[in-house]
Formats: C-alpha cells, sequence, structure tokens
C-alpha cells in the first residue's frame, strides 16, 4: 500500500488520510488535557466557568498559530512556487477561521454570565471578530480564482498583508483600556495563574496545537486529492462547450 | 535613444489616466458620494431625534461612511485594467510597482475629493462639536493615502474575478481598522484635553507599513506575459 503524501494524493482509505500515529496522540492528549481541566479547581471568583477557558484561551493561541503558518507558507511560495506550500497556508488559514470562531463562541458563552452580555463593544472582541472576517476573505479570494498559480500568488500576497491584524489583536488589551483581561501568559511579569490551572491550560494548549496538526496534515491530503481529480478532469478528452451543444455538420455528411 | 521616464513621471501619468476616467464616468462623485449622503441621512431615522446623540454620533459616522463607501471609489468600474492594457503597460516597461503607486495617487485624490464632497453633509445634519478641526485636514489625508493604497493592493490581488466589487470591500474593509481608530481618536482626544498626535502617529505608521508592504508584494503579483 502506498503512503499518503503531501505533494500528491496517494490515498486508498481513511488511514492513509488521517495517519495512525498522529490521531493516537491527538486523542491521548484530548484524554489527558479533558481530565486536567475537570480536575482543577474552580476559580474563587468566575467559580466553574473557568473550564470554558481551557478552550477559549488554546483556540485563540492555535488561530494565531495557523495565521502565522499561513503567513510562512505564503512567504514561501512566493520564492519556491512549490505547490505544497500554497497547500500548507490555505489549509492553515481554514483551520485558524475555525479556531477563531470557536474562541469567539466559547468567549461569548463566558462573557453571558460574567459580564451579563453576548457580546461588548471591546477591543479585543472587536479585533478579533475582524480577524475572523479578514480570513474570511481570504478564503473568499482563494475560491474566487481558479488558476492554481494565480490563485497561490494572489492568496500568498494577501495572507502577509493579513497578518498585520494578528499584532493589533495580540495587543489591544495592552494598546486599549479594555473590558478584556491582559494576557495571562505571554507577558513580561510572571504568568497571572499557577498550580493546577496552569498545568491545565498548558496541557489543553499542546491538545490543541496537536488537532490543528491533524486538521491541516488531513486538509493539505485532501487538497492533493482535489487537486489530481480536478488534473485528471481536465486531461480526459470531452466536449468543449458541454453537451447540449453539437458540432456544425455539413450537408449530406450522413445521417441525420 | 529615448530614455524612459522616471518612476514617479510614470505613477503620476497613470493617476492622471484614471481621475480623466473618474471625470467621464462620475462614479465617485455623482454615485458614491450621493450614496454616502444617504446613509448619513438614514442613520437620524433609525437613531430618532435625539439631537445630543446625533451631536456626538456625528465624526464617527462620518468617518464610517468614509471608510466603507472610500472602499467602494477604489474598486470603481474605471479601474479595471483589461489583460491587453496590462499586457501594453508591461511591455512598455512599466512595472508593477508603478502601476500600484498610480492607482494609489489616483485613489487618494478622489478620496480626499469624497472626504470634501461628505463632510459639509455631516457638518449639516449632526452639527458635531468642532473642536480641534484643525487636526482634521492632516487625518483626512493620512486616511485618503492609506485607503487608497489599500485599495489599490486590493485591486491588483482581485483583478479579473468576476466577483471584484464583492470581494474587495472585504478584503479592505477590515484592514482599515486602524485607520478608523486613528481618525475618530483625534477627534475624541482633543475634546478630552489630551494630546492628539499620538493618533495621527498611529495612523502616519498604519500608512507607511502599508505603502512599504504593498510596494514589496506588487511585483509578486504580476502575471507573466
Amino acid at each position: 500500500m502506498s503512503s499518503p503524501g503531501l505533494t500528491g494524493p496517494r490515498w486508498t482509505g481513511p488511514a492513509d488520510m488521517f495517519g495512525r500515529t498522529l490521531p493516537a496522540a491527538t486523542a491521548l492528549a484530548a484524554v489527558v488535557a479533558i481530565a486536567a481541566a475537570l480536575l482543577s479547581p474552580p476559580d474563587s471568583l468566575q467559580g466553574e466557568l473557568v473550564r470554558l477557558m481551557y478552550v477559549h484561551v488554546p483556540a485563540a493561541w492555535t488561530a494565531f498559530l495557523a495565521y502565522a503558518v499561513t503567513l510562512l507558507g505564503g512567504l514561501v511560495w512566493l520564492f519556491r512556487r512549490t505547490t505544497v506550500w500554497d497547500r500548507l497556508a490555505a489549509a492553515s488559514a481554514e483551520a485558524g477561521v475555525f479556531f477563531t470562531g470557536l474562541a469567539i463562541a466559547m468567549g461569548s458563552i463566558w462573557g453571558r454570565p460574567t459580564w451579563g452580555v453576548w457580546w461588548t463593544w471591546d477591543a479585543r472582541l472587536v479585533t478579533t471578530a475582524l480577524l475572523f472576517f479578514v480570513y474570511l476573505g481570504y478564503l473568499a479570494l482563494r475560491r474566487a480564482v481558479d488558476d492554481p498559480v494565480a490563485r497561490a500568488r494572489r492568496s500568498a500576497v494577501f495572507g502577509v498583508v493579513a497578518f498585520a491584524m494578528v499584532p493589533l489583536v495580540h495587543f489591544s488589551v495592552v494598546w486599549w483600556r479594555t473590558l478584556h483581561q491582559p494576557a495571562t501568559l505571554l507577558r513580561p511579569e510572571a504568568p497571572a495563574i499557577g498550580g493546577a490551572m496552569l498545568v491545565a491550560l498548558l496541557l489543553s494548549l499542546i491538545a490543541f496545537t496537536l488537532v490543528y496538526a491533524l486538521i491541516v496534515r488531513t486538509r493539505m491530503r485532501l487538497g492533493a486529492v482535489e487537486d489530481d481529480l480536478t488534473s485528471a478532469e481536465l486531461a480526459e478528452p470531452g466536449p468543449v462547450a458541454g453537451d447540449a451543444i453539437t458540432p456544425p455538420r455539413q450537408e449530406g455528411s450522413g445521417s441525420a | 535613444m529615448l530614455s524612459s521616464p522616471a518612476p514617479l513621471t510614470q505613477a503620476l501619468a497613470l493617476a492622471r489616466k484614471d481621475l480623466r476616467l473618474e471625470r467621464r464616468t462620475g462614479e465617485t462623485f455623482l454615485v458614491t458620494a450621493p450614496f454616502g449622503a444617504v446613509a448619513l441621512m438614514m442613520v437620524p431615522l433609525a437613531v430618532g431625534p435625539d439631537t445630543p446623540l446625533l451631536r456626538q454620533l456625528g465624526p464617527a459616522l462620518f468617518w464610517v461612511v468614509v471608510l466603507l463607501f472610500g472602499v467602494l471609489v477604489t474598486m470603481r468600474g474605471s479601474t479595471i485594467d483589461g489583460p491587453a492594457q496590462r499586457a501594453m503597460l508591461s511591455l512598455s516597461g512599466v512595472g508593477p510597482r508603478v502601476r500600484l503607486a498610480g492607482r494609489a495617487i489616483g485613489n487618494s485624490v478622489l478620496l480626499l475629493g469624497f472626504q470634501v464632497a461628505v463632510a459639509p453633509v455631516a457638518i449639516v445634519l449632526y452639527a458635531p462639536d468642532v473642536t480641534g478641526w484643525i487636526w482634521m485636514p492632516p487625518m483626512m489625508l493620512l486616511v485618503a493615502v492609506g485607503l487608497g493604497t489599500l485599495g489599490a493592493l486590493a485591486d491588483q490581488v482581485s483583478e479579473g474575478i468576476a466577483g471584484r466589487t464583492v470581494l474587495g470591500p472585504l478584503l479592505v474593509a477590515p484592514l482599515t481598522v486602524p485607520l478608523l481608530l486613528g481618525a475618530t481618536g483625534v477627534l475624541n482626544a482633543t475634546r478630552h484635553d489630551s494630546a492628539p498626535w499620538p493618533w495621527l502617529v498611529l495612523s502616519l505608521t498604519v500608512v507607511l507599513a502599508t505603502a512599504l508592504l504593498s510596494a514589496w508584494c506588487a511585483h509578486h503579483l504580476e502575471d507573466p506575459l
């Protein structure tokens, strides 16, 4: 049986598409992270709601990672013009949009009992939502261009420009007086949480990163299969303008 | 042997071409600017006759209309260059950076004119507090250049796409947020007796970063002939 590839489709079954080691490692990390999140103590102020943070925070971090990989994939494509980098950028952007949406949804669910509203006009919330729309635009751009090279070139350039939003989102809690709490871990001082909560958060981060890697790798393989299918369809001889149109015939050139 | 004109001369010639086309079609001043004015008129209908609230909202609504409708200005139909036109420019030695610069200059001039056309409407309808108005002209210029450059880049990215006029605004509008923050921040700062220049510096930084990024990206977007 041939092994799956990222540069060309070699798919013969689900195991080839998803792999074996990475799904197993992801499942193990997810079980450990869920256990740690459930066993960690409730917060003195937030109570049990703090457990939502073990999804919300890693989802946001993973989204940032995904957009950084999209930037990297686009930049490398611009210089090397290798399909695999474009495929990586596209797969990572799709995953990034998913994780951004998840972070916004979890934050909103957390915000309702804590702040009393599903949504508030806070700098972090608004910039995160805008980041979501920027990368929806990136995906819309990819769908709008048929030619694979033009698609890769244009989306790589837009991916570079779009990434400028990421630092804006990260530093929004520093640059503006926001309702959203400032950075918990990525800050000059010591982390704002510790003990079991910090361990649970880090384990959740590992699990989310593995889920991201699994999604991206699988999506890249699917992309390779899609490209191969498109190439095969184009290679097949077929009617140029569809079946509804028949080529003109000369008079008296045979039966009607 | 004839020497080719300097890049700036080429860019200015392209901008003049864009402005001449705009004079013929009137998309910015006869279509988009009245559309923006209509948007400014509809908000009070939705909010209700709460004059103090509308007075407070006025400047923010002006900038929102400038940024959202300004995107339409940059995506106007007369900016569509056909393949033959692009090929002719490339064969004439007009590089992608010059093309983008020409489009950005043309956009900026039109956006400045668009703001000048819409500002009186906002002032008449909302009677905003005009404290710190002296900061408005430089901010209007920065917004025009920043949005004009982003629009020119989005124009090249979405070149030849069927849904260009729909996709372009989605690509540009979220990226204009720092300009919106800078523009609204200046007036808020003057109203609250704090220094407005940091907002001006923020906008200038965004404009410079956009221009440099666009210049770097431009040659990557060029389709091979």
